[in-house]
């Protein structure tokens, strides 16, 4: 029996480690997807880009659609938050730009981190910003009303392909959440 | 238990080595056979528990409203969350802890070293820890059930619903640990299956000639390798989450509780064939030893559950229709879904196949064979259905979900489980069962699932969501048909535990091969019950 035996230890040590390996793969998942739905726009993830990509004028869609913004704030946040306009229309293809107004109704300075989408999900992937409040935390003081900005870009080739030629209208989204750790830092900007 | 006395005084009769008596004897178990039957008793304590909690839901489900008198709980937010807790305990304590243990170390541990003339299994020690770790989990779990509430994510234990702003207390928490000790248990059940499987079978006993349910337990233990990890890594960020600040699955913090979803299915997928396909390779023994014929297509029914397993880790996100995906990926979800319609059809028709021209005997074990292949084929035509992305958004989430799933894995995989206990409880007690009554037993249970599933087939068609414990009154006909079945059902489960008590106290006594010449497995050749060890000498297989 002892010649088996060591063949066993051999197979079993062979096993632990594909199961290693699979937890490994399951923590693995997570930049992956994170990755995958940068690339494909899975949940309406927005492309980031630095600029809008310069065509020229002959080759720019006159196609328009349009844009319509929505906001959100989280119950633990004490912030309103609204679009400046609820709808643009904005030609495919050309970086548009828009605001949105948040003002801090609490007595006590706060940070807010926004999270986004758009739907349709499909049109996550024709979607780019080049500039967007939603990059970094924002901090308001008590009271304190500030004007973001947003700077998008709507590709042409959303008309082109057979998947988003049916889309009229792109909702861009955003949910204002308490940011994380922010306590600490708030507080030391009361005492400053 | 009645059933560990009668055993442990049997097995000491025909022992021919030293080993521990009394208590001593189970708590420190070396031997497959010892803990093949504490598997089996903790599936039927399990199995009393998660029962009784589905006939819960199915009293308050009776009828449209609130039934407050249920529970003895006067709140209404604790009274709904309880019912939440249910459905959950429900789902838990049925894949983990009623049809895993029954199945894979059940029947897994006693009969697999028997079935390829091995003399125990290839870790002995480890798999005392396997099953000690599951009564641990079991433990446990019950412990979540009774803390602040109890968990009532469902199953699927999907954030935001699981995290700690939704379910503040320790209950989840507990949950996570007790499904980590599940999974940690079933990694080294499979470890110890595999190589067993793969070193220590007899000579001759080639891997194209192992018994087809050798073969179940092989692609089972190889599905539980692979995925039971994923599921340790997704609710180890769970845990992180909810108590150290990480934010994998919240969305308020750049996480993203659909990855949630994508882990837990690429888990919970195979998952369920983990369930089923142990199923087939009992009901396979079953259909050839009725038959009195060997199986037809061997090669094609063991690579048929291969290739189950293989396409079981690529359709994950059937499961996830409605969380955004693209058209193409969904049309790829949905061929590789359908694809798998192939093997079970290749399954099927070899059952059928075996069965034709064959010399069937109606035994117990053989109807709920026969019923297994009826309620697995209405709950694969539902699947079929459910593939189809277009279909299964407007399904998704609905009863006819529910119906599909009891009807293909869940009841299913029940009456394998009934068919191998009837089909073995004669080698592993020496006791024949009371033939009467086990014949009433199916008919029952036959009758009782078929009226408990097959009108939520009619309310999902109608609209009617699960996991919520009240519905419009349009709905309350065919619900109450179903509780009813629901009753049925437990009469037949309550006849089944006398069943059981009534064979271990006064079955008369069989010989070693009670099923005759369709009985050809090697666990047949040594006399019933098993003796305390078999094989010490190894079985030749090379001439048969």
């Amino acid at each position: 029996m002892s010649k088996p035996r060591k063949s066993n230890k051999k197979t079993a040590i062979v096993l632990f480690s594909m199961a290693g390996g699979m937890i490994g793969l399951s923590f693995a998942a997570v930049p992956l997807y994170k990755l995958f739905c940068q690339v494909t726009g899975y949940g309406g993830t927005p492309k980031i880009i630095a600029a809008a990509p310069a065509t020229p004028a002959s080759q720019q869609s006159t196609r328009e659609i349009n844009v319509r913004f929505d906001a959100n704030v989280n119950s633990k946040l004490a912030w309103r938050f609204a679009p400046e306009r609820q709808k643009i229309r904005v030609r495919a293809g050309v970086p548009t730009q828009t605001h949105y107004l948040a003002r801090n109704v609490s007595d006590q300075p706060s940070t807010g981190n926004a999270t986004y989408n758009v739907t349709p999900f499909k049109a996550g992937e024709y979607f780019s910003k080049i500039e967007c409040f939603c990059f970094t935390e924002q901090r308001l003081k008590a009271g304190e009303e500030a004007v973001m900005g947003v700077q998008f870009y709507v590709d042409p080739e959303i008309f082109t392909d057979p998947n988003t030629q049916d889309i009229k209208e792109i909702t861009l989204s955003y949910t204002f959440f308490p940011a994380k750790n922010a306590g600490e830092e708030d507080k030391q900007m009361t005492r400053r | 238990m009645a059933n560990e006395t009668t055993v442990a005084e049997t097995a000491h009769g025909a022992d021919h080595g030293h080993h521990p008596s009394g208590w001593r004897r189970w708590l420190f178990s070396t031997n497959h056979k010892d803990i093949g039957s504490m598997y089996i008793v903790l599936s039927l304590i399990a199995a009393f528990v998660g029962g009784s909690f589905s006939v819960l839901i199915r009293m308050e489900l009776a009828e449209p409203g609130i039934q407050f008198n249920l529970f003895w709980l006067d709140n209404e937010a604790a009274y709904l969350q309880f019912y939440n807790v249910l459905v959950t305990g429900h789902g838990f304590i049925m894949v983990f802890f009623v049809v895993m243990p029954a199945l894979i170390g059940g029947f897994g541990n006693w009969f697999v070293p028997m079935m390829i003339g091995a003399p125990d299994m290839a870790f002995p020690r480890m798999n005392n820890i396997s099953f000690w770790l599951l009564a641990a989990s079991l433990v446990l779990l019950v412990i979540a059930a009774f803390t602040q509430g109890g968990p009532g994510t469902g199953w699927t234990v999907y954030p935001p619903l699981s995290n700690a702003e939704f379910h503040p207390g320790a209950a989840v928490d507990l949950g996570i640990l007790s499904l980590h000790l599940a999974g940690a248990s079933s990694v080294l059940g499979a470890v110890n299956f595999i190589t067993t499987i793969f070193n220590m079978r007899a000579p001759g006993m080639l891997i194209h000639r192992m018994p087809l349910f050798v073969w179940a337990i092989l692609v089972t233990a190889f599905l539980l390798l692979l995925a039971i990890p994923v599921l340790a890594g997704a609710l180890t960020m769970l845990l992180t989450d909810r108590n150290f600040g990480t934010a994998f699955f919240d969305a308020a913090q750049g996480g993203d509780p659909v990855l949630w979803q994508q882990l837990f299915w690429f888990f919970g997928h195979p998952e369920v064939y983990i369930i089923i396909i142990p199923a087939f390779g009992i009901i396979s023994q079953v259909i050839s030893t009725f038959s009195k014929k060997p199986i037809f297509g061997y090669l094609g029914m063991a690579y048929a559950m291969v290739f189950i397993g293989f396409v079981g880790f690529v359709v994950w996100a059937h499961h996830l229709y409605t969380s955004g995906l693209d058209v193409d990926t969904r049309a790829y979800f949905v061929s590789a879904t359908l694809v798998i319609a192939v093997p079970t059809g290749i399954k099927i028709f070899s059952w059928l196949a075996t069965m034709w021209g064959g010399s069937i005997d109606f035994r117990t074990p053989m109807l709920f064979a026969c019923g297994f292949i009826f309620l697995f084929v209405m709950g694969g035509v539902t699947g079929v259905a459910l593939a189809n992305a277009g279909m299964d958004i407007a399904f998704h989430d609905t009863y006819f979900v529910v119906a599909h799933f009891h009807y293909v894995m869940a009841i299913a995989a029940v009456f394998a489980m009934f068919s191998g206990f009837y089909y073995w409880i004669g080698k592993m007690s020496g006791r024949q069962y009371p033939r009467v009554l086990a014949r009433i037993h199916f008919w029952l249970f036959f009758i009782g699932v078929n009226v408990v599933f097959f009108p939520q087939h009619f309310l999902g068609m109608a609209g009617m969501p699960r996991r919520i414990p009240d519905y419009p009154d349009a709905y309350a006909g065919w619900n109450y048909v179903s509780s009813i079945g629901s009753y049925i059902t437990s009469a037949s489960a309550l006849l089944f535990f006398y069943i059981v008590w009534k064979t271990l106290r006064s079955g008369e006594k069989i010989a070693a091969n009670q099923w005759g010449e369709g009985a050809t497995t090697l666990e047949w050749t040594v006399e019933s019950p098993a003796p305390f060890h078999t094989f010490e000498d190894t079985p030749d297989m090379t001439e048969k």
